[in-house]
């Protein structure tokens, strides 16, 4: 079955992104395929290269970026989300004039549209909310 | 951004919209998705239920609280021919609502008739 993700929550801020996550894992471990994570509204925090958890915890973010780089999920981050939460791709950064970019590679900034593409093709979109 | 990508069918769209206008980004952050599902040409339904029912009012003063107009987004979802738009009949009883008082024309459904739209969509998505 082809599966979409929707992470609407930061890493720590809810259960959203951590029980996405183990989902994800499930979803591939079953055999099945992802057709794109999609990280909406807070859940853009999950695409910060910059989260330094402590030793003893999870660290969210870096599970998924080794998640979408072993098995070369498409990883988008919302645009709108992302830019006013501070998580730049380095093209934003320049555009914005900001200091810095701190985008996890296997991450794109894109926009609202590619989750309507991603249902598309999906025969489920599995949400995360808070 | 892919461009190569084609979809299997056009896709309906249930939104469940549940979450008071201006408590969080959950209002605006569904009729993002119902503007964007419409743009995409795609159906959709849109179904305000619990304190998303307050998404509807009629003179919202959303400059007080330096946020955008969720009213004024629904009123514009017509525009871009979201025309199934619903709200529950619990949630209209419970606020004590006149849909009178609406920003638009709803259709006021029931527990059961929610019960079918979920069942009849291709995509749910609750907010």
């Amino acid at each position: 079955m082809k599966f979409s993700i929707v992470i609407h929550g930061a890493p720590w801020s809810s259960n959203a992104s951590l029980s996405a996550l183990r989902f994800a894992e499930a979803v591939l471990e079953g055999g099945h395929e992802i057709v794109r994570l999609f990280f909406y509204q807070d859940g853009a925090s999950n695409g910060s290269s910059l989260c330094v958890p402590p030793q003893d915890e999870i660290d969210i973010p870096a599970q998924w970026q080794v998640l979408i780089k072993q098995h070369e999920i498409d990883a988008v981050v919302c645009a709108a989300s992302a830019l006013k939460r501070g998580i730049l791709d380095e093209a934003e950064a320049d555009r914005y004039e900001k200091s810095a970019s701190n985008l996890l590679p296997g991450f794109a900034v894109s926009g609202l549209g590619q989750l309507i593409d991603a249902a598309g093709q999906s025969d489920r979109v599995v949400s995360f909310v808070l | 951004m892919t461009s190569s990508t084609k979809f299997h069918s056009p896709q309906s769209y249930l939104i469940i919209a549940r979450c008071s206008p201006y408590g969080s980004q959950q209002a605006r952050a569904a009729l993002d998705i119902a503007l964007t599902a419409a743009a995409f040409e795609q159906p959709i339904s849109v179904v305000f239920m619990d304190a998303g029912v307050l998404q509807l009012l009629k003179d919202q003063q959303a400059d007080a609280g330096e946020m955008k107009n969720i009213g004024k987004i629904i009123t514009a979802l017509k525009l871009y021919a979201v025309e199934n738009i619903m709200v529950h009949q619990e949630a209209v009883d419970k606020y004590d609502l006149d849909p009178t008082e609406f920003v638009e024309a709803v259709e006021v459904v029931t527990s059961a008739d929610i019960k079918s739209l979920i069942a009849g969509a291709d995509q749910v998505m609750v907010f």
